[in-house]
């Protein structure tokens, strides 16, 4: 081998193998803390409610969808900007290669959830099953970038789809649950106590650790 | 003219280059870790860590609190600084070759 197909072989060996080692993380630990934070308010003030009425809220219907939704884009509005900032604090772009594995591993999973979740509000009016596709969705989504995400992302995968899971089982085995006149406070708990905890949880962890997963420096 | 000496050959044998890059891209790693990435035997991934290690480029640490001991590597500063001029020194000889 001469020496020039010598190098050239040595630098696809060390570019293939640093992708392969390549680490992205695609949800920042402010931006998880904001959206937690307004999901424990937004289904606080509903557990609020229940209590001063000592029943169950008024039904919220699709407002519930777009109460959500309204959280999700503030949330991930903020997140990219965050991701935007720290790619160009690094000298990079924003749609980095990293970014782009992110978006093809979770695109499926939360397609299905998106899509499975919103008709079931809108035309079943079924807003416990809605929440709880949309949490083991979600978890799916995280587990599908474990070969490059850092493990706080992966564990907080798992917590949403083992939380998901038993949820489900608790609704389905629960006959007082089903037959309720409406289910949007339940619904709206389980997004405080899925999305809102999970994520001040993951955002805790991830600014408390010692040794943070150095995204940055590898992306 | 690029010197070809100024290759490192404690880096440049394949698998101690693919041990290396991986160290540099990320932190650290556990050595099962990196047998599964590399998909190299034990004895043959134990010999180029001391290699390096012997080189001072590579750091090993032992964590016995588990109930499982575990080993991780991480590369040096010295590590890092011997694998950029690598690096560097191949892409040199890339250009020079093959200029523009």
């Amino acid at each position: 081998m001469s020496t020039k197909q010598d190098a050239l072989e040595h630098l696809r060996v060390i570019r293939s193998l640093m992708e392969k080692a390549h680490i992205y993380r695609a949800i920042s630990a402010p931006a998880a803390l904001l959206g937690g934070l307004l999901a424990v308010v937004c289904a606080g003030y509903t557990g609020w409610q229940m209590q001063q009425k000592g029943g169950l809220p008024e039904t919220m219907g699709v407002l519930f969808l777009w109460q959500w939704l309204g959280i999700l884009v503030v949330s991930s509005s903020v997140n990219v900007i965050l991701l935007a900032r720290e790619a160009a604090r690094r000298g990079q772009p924003l749609v980095s290669e990293g970014m782009r594995m992110a978006l093809r591993a979770i695109f499926p999973p939360l397609l299905v959830g998106g899509v499975l979740g919103c008709g079931l509000i809108v035309y079943l009016q079924n807003h416990i099953l809605a929440t709880l596709l949309w949490v083991v969705c979600y978890g799916l989504a995280l587990l599908a970038t474990a070969s490059f995400s850092p493990r706080s992302l992966v564990r907080l995968g798992w917590v949403f789809v083992a939380l998901g899971l038993a949820l489900f089982w608790a609704y389905a085995a629960n006959s007082d649950i089903r037959n309720m006149p409406h289910d949007d406070a339940p619904a709206n708990l389980i997004m405080g106590l899925t999305f809102g905890l999970c994520h001040i949880g993951y955002a805790a962890a991830v600014f408390c650790s010692q040794k943070p997963e150095a995204v940055t420096q590898r992306e | 003219m690029i010197d070809f000496d100024q290759l490192d050959k404690t880096i440049h044998e394949k698998s101690r280059l693919s041990i290396m890059t991986l160290l540099a891209t990320r932190g650290e790693w556990a050595f099962q870790e990196l047998k599964a990435e590399l998909g190299m035997s034990d004895g043959n991934l134990i010999t180029h860590l001391r290699t390096l290690g012997t080189a001072g480029y590579v750091q090993e640490s032992r964590d016995d609190s588990g109930t499982r001991p575990r080993t991780t590597y991480t590369v040096t500063p010295a590590g890092t600084k011997a694998f950029k001029s690598y690096v560097d020194v191949l892409e040199a000889i890339v250009k020079t070759i093959n200029p523009g």
